[in-house]
């Protein structure tokens, strides 16, 4: 024993040190369930990742802590009233991590290299309507679009969309993904397989920030071992936290949870070209037939909320419908009985393999049982699913009858949040319309909403559409997850956004 | 013998080519696609079909297969679909950190194995014997993600003397190695005791004992070298399997090995990583064959190769 107890104290003290020197050197390590894609953000499409560059490069705009709509290294914008125009001042004096100035010609470089479909950007999406950017001086940039778009401000805002250094692009190439330089609040150091490291941009515009000295990104996919990182203050915030492991955060004084409604809708699609969801009391029916608080609490164990209209309450635009389907049997029953289904029916529903999918899956099953209603639950691998349900490429050809899924609009705004899922013109394969819905009137609402940027009349747009969409029931609506996190209590300023996101900018540790 | 190895080295080549259109067919018969998924859930269709013609994966399936033999014969993989780095980069960082691992696990558990299986066989039906295999099937028993928790919890949390994860310095080997070391360990001693028990059996194993040779000596020299055959065998299959990396505990203790890429790869049909990674413990087991092959003859003078 006395031989093992050496190399264990001199390791415990080494141990000892190291938290101590952590604790004055302000470095902050924040625990995350997968490993980063890179670090270009014009080519990612994970949150994940999107948090990590977001430390180091910033956009125009930006969402504050409530996905509200900010303006970052833009300071005002006009715009034409066709929404095809639009001139935005930039900020000024503000210089990249290598000391480029940021300027108009540097916002240029960027959107014509994400614009441009020859880069092969996994984000062209964002600024495909961009016609021609036009430098006007040295602080302001007038952009061109091809056809009108009302929410152009809320695409610059995503992540997708923020500044490179122009001579980071020139000197990197391909390789800009793992070397970010921006205007951002932390400066990047190192990547090495599932560790990210960025340190504190000294000559950061805004006064007083950062705060802490430094942030390390930290994949470690196991929920035990990440909240075992937590309590060992080797991580002071992680997430996701599995909702099971709530009462034992609680538990610790030293560690808080963060529990916040997200803008992910779950919902469970029911192809409307097909018998028997082509009959709208069907879908009604079904609607009536679950019980939504119960879904709360049986597959989040309570961490979520309603869906009182087709878009997420903290999605901009929202609308609560007055008339909610609020569980009832008897009616339910009815409605179908009207539909010429007395007894119920069959029918297949897809969904992911993973255990809250399944869970879900299980209790709509079971909600649906008390109505006649006999559902066989398939979960799908995510290759599988994809050559089955979002690669179909006829709407005939579809199989699907019932696909249980979710939603979250990265750009948080209406437009992203209906067009995708619910566009007359947006079936498999083009966009996710999986529920092959098609309504007039909400397809004119969505066309509208993006064809201006007049807020009042895009906003009457989406109110249009969800109550038309609300009526149809052409999904299942179930409920908005909550986003859960744990962090220490002595981190402050860490904020995780309703899309996931995470803001570091503000963190500090007391 | 020399010749015999070169044979053999060169026979390495017409292998790995016919693994290399398995590697290839089985990639490209998983169901999905892939453009789609490195797109995102939220792509439209114009930024899938970018993704896709950036992949390559618009060309037919011969001239991708082309591409790939020739890429490969100069070592050269492509680059992730995922994270658009080279393959070979993404494999090569994750390659030392499974190598080391495996090693520190293997090391101790080869030795205990030998040791309990051993002392198993040597006291067969007392105590030691009792003791060992209750510990060789509890091990092979135990689930490995559970131990690894229950440690994390043990020694990180409550005892604060070991990371909880992560890859670094040699606390951070401590928990890992004895994880994935716990279940090839007890197969070990399984194995070397029942290999020990029969060559007890044989003639020249009691005509050493009949002649008055010491019972250790009968033990060490006489019984283990002849049992070490297939000892060597097990030794060789497990390391193979070990350096495939083991995506229990890389998950439990975020450990960047090759397990956790394959099984990230294969669900975002990473093809160029899943067929590079699939060759490589292809090849990884090729050799792991040929070094056992050699050390039979050195355990076993009577074999010869030529």
């Amino acid at each position: 024993m006395t031989r093992f107890a050496l190399p264990l104290v001199a390791g415990l003290l080494c141990c000892t040190a190291l938290t101590n020197a952590a604790f004055a050197a302000k470095d902050l390590v924040v625990g995350v369930p997968d490993n980063l894609t890179t670090l270009d953000p014009a080519d990612v499409n994970d949150t994940l990742s999107q948090s990590a560059t977001r430390t180091m490069l910033q956009g125009l705009f930006a969402f504050d802590k409530e996905m509200k709509l900010i303006p970052q290294l833009a300071e005002s914008f006009t715009v034409n009233d066709t929404a095809t125009e639009y001139t935005y001042k930039l900020r000024k004096g503000v210089t990249f991590h290598d000391g480029t100035p940021f300027n108009a010609q540097a916002v240029k470089i960027n959107f014509d290299r994400l614009s441009n479909p020859a880069n092969k950007l996994k984000r062209q999406s964002l600024l495909a309507m961009l016609a021609e950017t036009v430098v006007v001086d040295d602080t302001t940039i007038t952009l061109k679009l091809a056809q009108p778009f009302g929410a152009l401000n809320n695409n610059l805002a995503h992540p997708g969309a923020m500044i490179h250094s122009p001579k980071a692009l020139e000197t990197y190439g391909k390789e800009i993904g793992r070397h970010p330089v921006g205007t951002g609040p932390f400066k990047f150091v190192s990547w090495q397989a599932d560790t990210m490291v960025a340190t504190k941009n000294t000559n950061y515009w805004k006064p007083g920030l950062p705060k802490v000295d430094s942030v390390t990104f930290r994949s470690v996919p196991e929920n035990g071992s990440r909240i075992a990182m937590l309590q060992t203050n080797e991580a002071q915030f992680v997430y996701p936290l599995p909702s099971e492991m709530v009462p034992m955060v609680e538990k610790n004084p030293a560690l808080s949870i963060i529990n916040a409604p997200s803008i992910i809708a779950r919902y469970v699609a029911m192809n409307t070209m097909k018998k028997p969801f082509n009959d709208v009391r069907v879908r009604q029916a079904l609607n009536y037939a679950i019980d939504k608080n119960a879904w709360t609490k049986i597959v989040y164990r309570g961490f979520a909320g309603p869906l009182p209209s087709p878009l997420p309450p903290k999605l901009g635009f929202h609308v609560p419908q007055a008339e909610q389907y609020t569980v009832d049997l008897a009616k339910a029953k009815a409605l179908l009985a009207e539909a010429g289904y007395p007894n119920g029916f069959e029918a297949e529903m897809f969904g992911r393999n993973n255990t809250n999918f399944i869970r879900g899956m299980q209790f709509v099953q079971q909600q649906l049982s008390q109505i006649g209603v006999k559902i066989t639950v398939t979960p799908l691998e995510a290759g599988v699913e994809t050559a089955r349900v979002w690669g179909v490429e006829k709407p005939e050809d579809a199989t699907v009858q019932m696909q249980y899924g979710g939603w979250s609009a990265s750009t948080g705004d209406a437009d992203w949040g209906l067009r995708p899922l619910l566009w007359g013109k947006g079936f498999p394969p083009k966009f996710f319309n999986v529920a092959y819905y098609k309504n007039e009137t909400v397809d004119a609402a969505i066309e509208t909403g993006i064809a201006t940027a007049d807020t009042a009349k895009r906003a009457e747009a989406y109110r249009v559409a969800q109550e038309q969409i609300w009526k149809d029931a052409p999904w299942l609506f179930l409920g908005v997850e909550n986003l859960l996190a744990a962090q220490v209590k002595n981190l402050t300023g860490l904020n995780q956004v309703a899309d996931g996101g995470l803001q570091i900018e503000e963190a500090d540790i007391q | 013998m020399l010749k015999y190895l070169v044979g053999r080295i060169a026979g390495i080549i017409p292998v790995l080519l016919v693994i290399s259109v398995f590697v290839f067919g089985f990639v490209h018969l998983l169901p999905g696609d892939p453009a789609r998924l490195v797109a995102g859930s939220d792509a439209s269709p114009s930024d899938i079909a970018l993704v896709r013609q950036d992949l390559g994966l618009d060309q037919p399936l011969w001239v991708q297969y082309g591409r790939f033999l020739s890429n490969a014969v100069q070592g050269e993989f492509g680059r992730s679909m995922k994270t658009k780095r080279k393959v070979s980069e993404e494999i090569g960082s994750r390659f030392l950190p499974t190598l080391y691992l495996t090693g520190a696990a293997m090391a101790w558990a080869t030795l205990a194995g030998l040791l309990i299986g051993v002392a198993s066989a040597t006291k067969r039906g007392r105590w030691p014997d009792h003791v060992g295999m209750f510990v060789a099937v509890s091990g092979i028993a135990f689930p490995s993600f559970w131990l690894g928790l229950l440690m994390i919890d043990l020694f990180s949390v409550q005892l604060r003397w070991l990371p909880t994860s992560g890859y670094g310095t040699w606390q951070h080997f401590v928990m890992p190695s004895l994880t994935l070391g716990l279940g090839v360990a007890a197969v070990m001693a399984r194995f070397t005791r029942s290999a020990f028990i029969d060559i007890a059996r044989e003639d020249y194993v009691r005509t050493a004992r009949a002649k008055g040779v010491p019972s250790r000596l009968v033990v060490w020299k006489h019984t283990l070298r002849n049992a070490m055959i297939p000892i060597i065998t097990m030794v060789g299959l497990q390391f193979g399997f070990l350096l495939g990396g083991s995506i229990v505990v890389e998950t439990v203790f975020s450990w960047p090995g090759l397990g956790r890429l394959l099984v990230d790869s294969v669900s975002y049909r990473d093809y160029t990583v899943i067929q590079a990674e699939i060759l490589l413990f292809s090849l990884e087991f090729i050799l792991i064959n040929l070094l056992v092959d050699v050390l039979y003859a050195l355990a076993n003078p009577e074999i010869r190769y030529s």
